[in-house]
C-alpha cells in the first residue's frame, strides 16, 4: 500500500512539473510571434483562411508587413490593431471577446443553457409525480402500522 | 412546453427576422467598416509612369477619388469609361483623381492605362502597404476623400458614373458650405 501511494505521489509530481514547465515564462522568438499574429490575422482576399496558411499574393503582403511591425519593436496588439483599424474585427479569425462581435462567445452557452431548460421541462413532463395517497388508502396504511406494531415484530436487521 | 420557452423561441425567430430584414436592404457594394469616416491614411508612392513620386498630401483640401485597379481585373475594365467620363468633368475643377494598382506588374498596369485612357495620375503600391491602410479587399474600389482629409464613402466593386458623379458633388457642396 505504501508503494502504492509513493507511486501515485511520482505520477502527481511529474504531471505537475509537466505542466509548470510547459507553462513557464520563455522567451518567443520573432518568427515566433510572427506565426502566431498571422495565424489570427484572415487573408482578406480568402475564404476563411489565415494570412498564415493562405498563398495568396495579400497574404504575403499582409505577412511581410507583420514580420517588418515585429522587428520595429510593436506589441501584438498594436500589429493587430493596425489591421483591426483598417478591416475591422471581420479581420481577427477569432472575434475579440471584448467587443461586440464578442458576443458570439455567448451563442453557445445560450444555447447549451436553452437545452438544458427544455430537457429539463421534458424530463420533469416524463417523470410522474407520485400521487397523493387519498384518505383511504391512508388509514388504510395507519391501520396496517398499528397492527404490527401491536404485534411487537422483531426488527429486519436484528436490532430489537 | 412551458409558456415562457415558447415566447423565448417566437421572439428569437422575430429577432432573427428583423436582423435577415436589415442585413438584405444593406447595399453590398457600400460596406461601411474599418476606414470610413476617418481620416485618409496619408501615403506616397512611385508614379506608374515613372516620373517620380505621388503624396496625397500634395492634394491637401481638394475632393480625392482614389481607385484601386488592376489589368487582371475584369469589373475594372467595366468601371474605366465610367471614371474617363466623369475625370474628364471634373479634371479642371478641385477634383482629383488617382489611380492605385492593386498586385499588378507594372509593365501590364501601364498599357492597361494607355489602352483604356486613364489620364489621371497612378501609382504603384507594389507591398500592398496602402491597399491594407484603406482596408480594401480586392480591385476595384473607389474611396471618396472630402477636402477635410476624410474619407466620406467607398464603393466596393465596380462603379458606375451616377455613384460617381454624385458621391463627387455631395463631397464638394460640403466644402462650399
Amino acid at each position: 500500500m505504501t508503494r502504492e501511494r509513493a507511486l501515485i505521489l511520482v505520477a502527481l509530481l511529474a504531471i505537475v512539473g509537466a505542466v509548470a514547465w510547459s507553462a513557464w515564462p520563455r522567451e518567443v522568438t520573432a518568427a515566433e510571434r510572427v506565426d502566431r499574429i498571422t495565424s489570427e490575422l484572415r487573408c482578406v482576399t480568402c475564404q476563411g483562411l489565415s494570412v498564415k496558411d493562405s498563398p495568396a499574393a495579400s497574404a504575403r503582403q499582409m505577412r511581410d508587413l507583420v514580420v517588418q511591425r515585429v522587428a520595429e519593436g510593436r506589441t501584438d496588439d498594436e500589429i493587430r490593431g493596425e489591421f483591426r483599424a483598417s478591416y475591422g474585427d471581420w479581420v481577427l479569425l477569432s472575434p475579440p471577446a471584448s467587443s461586440w462581435t464578442g458576443l458570439i462567445w455567448l451563442v453557445p452557452i445560450v444555447a447549451l443553457v436553452a437545452g438544458l431548460a427544455v430537457v429539463l421541462g421534458r424530463v420533469r413532463a416524463v417523470v410522474p409525480r407520485a400521487a397523493d395517497p387519498s384518505p383511504r388508502e391512508l388509514a388504510a396504511l395507519r391501520e396496517r402500522v398499528a397492527r404490527e406494531e401491536a404485534l411487537d415484530l422483531p426488527q429486519a436487521d436484528g436490532a430489537g | 412546453m412551458a409558456r415562457w420557452l415558447r415566447l423565448s423561441i417566437v421572439l428569437g425567430v422575430a429577432a432573427l427576422v428583423v436582423v435577415l430584414m436589415l442585413s438584405f436592404r444593406r447595399d453590398p457594394h457600400d460596406i461601411r467598416t474599418g476606414t470610413v469616416n476617418k481620416p485618409a491614411a496619408a501615403f506616397t508612392a512611385d508614379r506608374l509612369d515613372g516620373t517620380g513620386t505621388l503624396s496625397l498630401s500634395d492634394y491637401a483640401g481638394k475632393v480625392v477619388v482614389l481607385n484601386f485597379f488592376a489589368s487582371w481585373c475584369p469589373p475594372c475594365k467595366e468601371e474605366n469609361p465610367a471614371l474617363v467620363r466623369v475625370w474628364e468633368r471634373y479634371r479642371t475643377s478641385d477634383v482629383v483623381f488617382i489611380g492605385i494598382v492593386y498586385e499588378d506588374a507594372t509593365d501590364k498596369a501601364r498599357a492597361y492605362v494607355s489602352a483604356n485612357g486613364v489620364t489621371w495620375p497612378t501609382v504603384r503600391d507594389d507591398d500592398g502597404r496602402i491597399a491594407f491602410a484603406y482596408g480594401v479587399f480586392g480591385p476595384p474600389e473607389t474611396y471618396f476623400i472630402g477636402p477635410d482629409g476624410v474619407i466620406a464613402g467607398r464603393r466596393i466593386g465596380a462603379i458606375n458614373e451616377a455613384t460617381l458623379v454624385a458621391s463627387i458633388d455631395k463631397l464638394r457642396a460640403q466644402a462650399s458650405r
